[in-house]
């Protein structure tokens, strides 16, 4: 605890300096901007900027790229209170008692219950990620390729298991993404493939223009501008402070939230998005006055908003201890640390710790700052939501193309921009979640490389995996996967049986009125 | 029969899976202890095939296909080709005049907004992010034919 202590001062002096103060501020700043517009999420947010963070260091890229980050989970709950319109997926359970709050003159202490929500669950998603992320590290120092490949694939079952869409349109996507990330020459043999003689296919396909394709573009697509109002409620500065009572009921929502999202935030999926649902869902069902959810409850705003921030928190722990992204923004976040030299994963914290604990430091300074700008400055941020969005989105999409042409100055990386934007707005046509096939873009090239190389370890036995006295980890995982599938299988059946037995009731109703 | 979302969804991924996997044929499958470079592929695609067949065979529960608004395709398309057009002429014409055509086209044809201020708009805003970027940010865009932006 004590050589924590320490880590984290070391971490402080790092995240004092003024560059990188400044850094997080215009991270966090920018955040709060890409979190109450429409169109344009954190992950389009940061893929956009990424280029930008090139001149910098490691430790000011990261720390302005995540400030993005979970800047966005305190911005998106400003236009879901103040217009209805989530201007991030996560803040959409925000929307519905948010929107009901500010109907009844309460916008003021929404805001300013979402945003102490957001810094207290914030605040302790950075100090149990202190705690958990370093011991964390070090065991994950004891894995080799059986136990990442064991990992990857829990994380694709858990995804699947946890995700909002079905199991099978889930594993569809990751697929999807798997086959995607494995264009390009094969490390192991040389061989070209799916490069169909385009030499900059060769290096394989981005993180950045698949992501802001599919969920830059996609969103813009599927967002036509007379569909968007800018109907804004402006709250003035003396109408911010909650009563007495509304603090008393938003207390244990937001411990609740806290706990919840963090606990989310570190397993694969759309943490933030998750959390938040299972917040509203939870809030309701321990409520002693459930209808009030809907028509302005306090917890409805408390604890979702809570939960988005510790889940976006809870993230950073794989990513950082394992080098295993969770989600599409914390495999961009990898990407950029990868950029810029500083390979994420156990051995961080011991080869780079100024960039590891600096980093860690400014989430602390990053949501005292998100606090300090997201209640006074409400008025000021309100304003920008008066863009007419037909000015908006060509915008968005101009700073789209900027984004992905300055990774590595190649149109052939806009076009695949263009061409994800098109199947993004499909996807989401056919009802389908993008986020695991970008999940599964990032993780194909550790994948296969680490199944490849337990194969040859083995010398072709699969049993390297299951192997129990060998590699326990491994077949621990395994034994999760296992238990995960037949769960999914098990509620599979029952909803088939549920499926049955309405139709023989129907039936049964049928042959009665005959 | 009713044509559902998910039938025409899992056929795609179905037909994508088959299409990608014949143009695998070179590439080598290897053998367990010496995977080659197409083993992870080629299973990958198996597994697309297999879920795009559940998805098909389990699309009965998904609604149909005549229930999806398709309202917004023809904004999508018109923001989706400007798009290419800027994406086209990018490099040729560079960055200021490039934009500047895609965001007024944006604004003032799709849009409709009134010209002038689209015109105001579009040049004022890529003359902006040139500066920013390239003076600021130091990050090159591409130049324009003429030399100048």
């Amino acid at each position: 605890m004590e050589a924590t202590l320490d880590s984290l001062l070391l971490g402080f002096s790092v995240a004092f300096r003024p560059d990188v103060l400044l850094y997080a501020f215009l991270g966090c700043l920018v955040g709060t901007l890409v979190g109450m517009l429409p169109g344009i999420g954190p992950l389009a947010g940061i893929s956009i900027l990424l280029p930008v963070t090139y001149g910098l260091d490691a430790t000011k890229a990261i720390v302005m790229l995540a400030g993005i980050y979970y800047g966005s989970q305190y911005g998106g709950s400003t236009t879901s209170i103040l217009m209805r319109i989530p201007g991030e997926a996560a803040s959409v359970m925000t929307c519905i008692d948010g929107y009901a709050m500010a109907q009844k003159g309460r916008a003021g202490a929404a805001l300013c219950i979402a945003a102490v929500g957001s810094f207290i669950a914030g605040t302790f998603g950075v100090v149990l990620l202190t705690v958990v992320a370093p011991p964390l590290a070090g065991f994950a120092l004891r894995f080799g390729p059986p136990e990442y490949t064991a990992l990857l694939v829990l994380g694709l079952i858990f995804l699947a298991y946890m995700s909002s869409t079905s199991l099978v349109r889930t594993l569809l996507m990751a697929s999807f993404g798997l086959l995607l990330g494995m264009i390009g020459i094969d490390v192991l043999t040389g061989h070209f493939r799916y490069s169909f003689d385009i030499p900059e296919l060769g290096d394989g396909i981005g993180i950045v223009p698949v992501a802001v394709g599919l969920f830059g573009l996609g969103e813009i697509l599927s967002t036509p501008s007379s569909t968007v109002t800018a109907k804004v409620v402006s709250p003035r500065l003396i109408e911010l402070l909650p009563t007495r009572e509304e603090w008393r009921q938003s207390a244990m929502p937001i411990a609740r939230g806290s706990l919840l999202g963090f606990l989310i935030g570190i397993v694969p999926g759309s943490a933030h998005i998750i959390s938040s649902f299972l917040s509203y869902a939870l809030e309701k069902r321990v409520s002693k006055t459930p209808e009030e959810f809907g028509n302005g409850a306090v917890a409805g705003v408390a604890g979702p908003e809570s939960a988005n921030n510790a889940a976006s928190t809870g993230a950073f722990v794989p990513m950082l201890a394992l080098g295993l992204p969770t989600g599409p923004v914390t495999a961009v976040l990898m990407a950029a640390l990868l950029i810029h030299g500083v390979p994420p994963g156990p051995s961080l914290v011991s080869e780079h710790p100024d960039v590891f604990w600096g980093f860690i430091a400014s989430m602390y300074v990053g949501n005292l700052m998100l606090l300090a700008l997201n209640l006074p400055l409400v008025g000021l941020f309100v304003s920008v939501l008066r863009i007419p969005y037909a000015y908006l989105y060509p915008l968005i999409i101009m700073f789209c193309i900027i984004g992905v042409y300055e990774v590595n100055h190649s149109v052939v990386d806009v076009w695949i921009m263009l061409i994800m934007g098109v199947v993004g707005y499909g996807l989401r046509k056919f009802g389908f979640d993008p986020a695991p096939l970008v999940l599964g873009l990032v993780i194909a090239p550790i994948f296969e490389m680490s199944l490849r190389q337990s194969l040859i370890m083995s010398n072709g036995s699969w049993t390297i995996f299951f192997n129990i006295n060998e590699r326990p980890i491994a077949a621990s995982l395994l034994g999760v996967c296992a238990v995960l599938l037949v769960l999914a299988v098990l509620s599979l059946i029952r909803s088939r049986k549920d499926w049955r037995n309405k139709l023989a009731e129907a039936e049964g109703s049928e042959a009665v009125n005959q | 029969m009713i044509l559902r979302r998910d039938h025409i969804a899992g056929l795609a991924f179905v037909a994508a899976g088959g299409l990608i996997y014949a143009l695998s044929g070179d590439l080598p499958w290897g053998s367990l202890g010496m995977p080659g470079a197409g083993m992870m592929p080629k299973l990958v695609l198996g597994m697309m095939i297999v879920f795009g067949l559940i998805l098909m065979m389990r699309g009965g529960t998904s609604p149909p296909l005549v229930e999806t608004d398709w309202s917004d395709v023809g904004h999508a398309l018109c923001v989706i080709i400007a798009a290419a057009l800027a994406t086209a002429l990018y490099t040729t014409l560079g960055f200021v005049l490039t934009m500047s055509l895609m965001l007024f086209g944006l604004t003032a044809a799709i849009e409709r907004k009134p010209p002038l201020r689209a015109l105001a708009f579009s040049v004022g805003t890529a003359l902006f992010t040139y500066f920013l970027f390239s003076s600021l940010l130091k990050s090159p865009m591409p130049p324009s034919p003429i030399g100048f932006f």
